[in-house]
């Protein structure tokens, strides 16, 4: 069989023009991931260049390529209809709700520690206040013990892995979890003391959060705060305290990352997958119900004056809107999972 | 109940926004494996598209994963492509479909409107 070549655009000559044109195309590639770029790349570049020869230089062939390209970068992580196999696409979608209910879930913990603290000290004006709180505390826990849950099958494989001696790929990951969860725990229950509520306040019966478990919330998400934008006032701030604000998220980063490798790299069985979006279902549920709760504080507060414990700021609508979009997300992923796992 | 023929048929289906260049780009390696520059200009001298390359590669990934053309080695940097015995299948399912619609459409035009 022979193969139909048509007269090549491009010299061999090398000129200064062919050269430039090599060098937009390879630019271009930037816009795939790195996978894509080893497995594609040189042919890829040669068609741009040679289109770029024939055609000159044109944006609407830019926009395609980046287009394209972004989409290949959304299916590398089960976003978009997945080139990859079925079980490999399914993998990453499932990391994909993994990092988007995590990223929920910090938004969601940071505005619910807000609140949690808040009701250690003072007797909410709105009933709708408590309400709101009973409905973010039952979901978060409920997402807390969801993650639990779907971590078993993903631990599981990976110790049954390093016991037959393949456990290598699951090293970095491990190591960057354990490590993330070793500072923040520690971190936690070191800057919690940081607040006066700890160990449960006169007032802690009238919220349903234990006084431990909020301030440790609170010492968990103080770095989400709008005093990055008041460097002054971030500046009486102990140097400790400034530097767990700085070191906390990195910790956060350090868990997610290494949980969301964890999941693209173990091989799940198709029983396993199947249970983790079950989970993942349910995960969705709670977070919307989380999102209500959240919605009710924000309706509930709306009087409250400035310095209220039960005030609600800029930070916390954006912390919503980032809620909302995590969701989105989660459901967007999750709908790839089933579509991946329908094809496996 | 789904004939192994009709799945075939879906198969090209499920390739999303990528169908339609699909299509193209099998019916342009009927003929023999071509390289991502000679399946634009060969599908543009006999459908009068010009698929964009980000969008013929979208197509061309997608195609390989499913099993329908394959890479041919070779020593040049523009790696040449060809349909494999899945892919036959379903461009023929595919062509099928497709001729059905337009003879319908071309039939009721001329009832209606003789225009052939």
């Amino acid at each position: 069989m022979t193969v139909s070549v048509p007269a090549p655009p491009t010299g061999d000559g090398g000129d200064s023009r062919t050269s430039q044109h090599a060098a937009l195309a390879r630019r271009l590639l930037l816009w795939y991931p790195r996978a894509w770029r080893v497995r594609y790349g040189d042919e890829f570049a040669e068609l741009i260049a040679a289109e770029i020869t024939e055609r000159g230089p044109c944006w609407r062939r830019s926009a395609d390529v980046a287009v394209s390209g972004l989409r290949a970068r959304l299916a590398g992580v089960g976003m978009t209809g997945h080139p990859l196999d079925a079980g490999a696409a399914a993998r990453a979608g499932l990391a994909t709700v993994a990092a988007c209910a995590a990223t929920a879930g910090l938004a969601g913990a940071a505005m619910w520690a807000q609140l949690a603290v808040g009701l250690q000290w003072s007797v909410p004006p709105d009933r709708g206040i408590t309400l709101a709180m009973d409905l973010m505390s039952a979901a978060l826990l409920v997402l807390a013990m969801l993650g639990l849950l779907a971590a078993a099958p993903v631990a599981w494989t990976a110790a049954a892995a390093a016991v037959r001696g393949h456990g290598r790929q699951f090293r970095w990951p491990a190591v960057l979890v354990t490590a993330g969860l070793l500072v923040l725990v520690v971190g936690g229950h070191h800057f919690e003391n940081g607040w006066p509520g700890t160990g449960g306040h006169l007032l802690a019966p009238q919220g349903s959060v234990p006084g431990g478990v909020a301030a440790f919330g609170w010492a968990a998400t103080m770095w989400i705060t709008s005093y990055w934008a008041h460097p002054a006032a971030l500046g009486a701030f102990p140097a400790t305290q400034i530097a767990w604000m700085v070191l906390c998220p990195v910790a956060i980063g350090c868990v997610v990352t290494g949980a969301v490798q964890l999941l693209r790299r173990a091989q799940l069985s198709p029983r396993a997958l199947r249970y983790e979006m079950w989970l993942a279902n349910i995960a969705g549920a709670e977070l919307a119900a989380f999102v209500g709760g959240a919605v009710v504080w924000v309706l509930s507060a709306g009087d409250a004056g400035p310095g209220a414990p039960f005030r609600t700021g800029a930070i916390d609508r954006a912390g919503l809107a980032i809620l909302a979009v995590a969701l989105l997300g989660c459901a967007a992923a999750a709908r790839h999972v089933r579509a991946a796992a329908g094809h496996g | 109940m789904d004939t192994p023929r009709a799945d075939q048929s879906r198969a090209l289906e499920t390739l999303g926004r990528s169908s339609g260049p699909a299509g193209l780009i099998l019916s342009s390696l009927a003929d023999g494996p071509k390289h991502g520059y000679a399946l634009t200009k060969d599908i543009e001298s006999f459908a009068g598209v010009r698929l964009a390359p980000g969008t013929l590669y979208e197509a061309l990934t997608r195609l390989e994963a499913h099993g329908m053309i394959e890479a041919v080695e070779s020593q040049d940097r523009r790696r040449p492509y060809r349909l494999t015995a899945t892919g036959a299948t379903a461009l023929t399912t595919y062509l099928e479909s497709q001729r059905k619609v337009a003879e319908v459409g071309l039939r009721r035009l001329a009832d209606s409107w003789a225009l052939t």
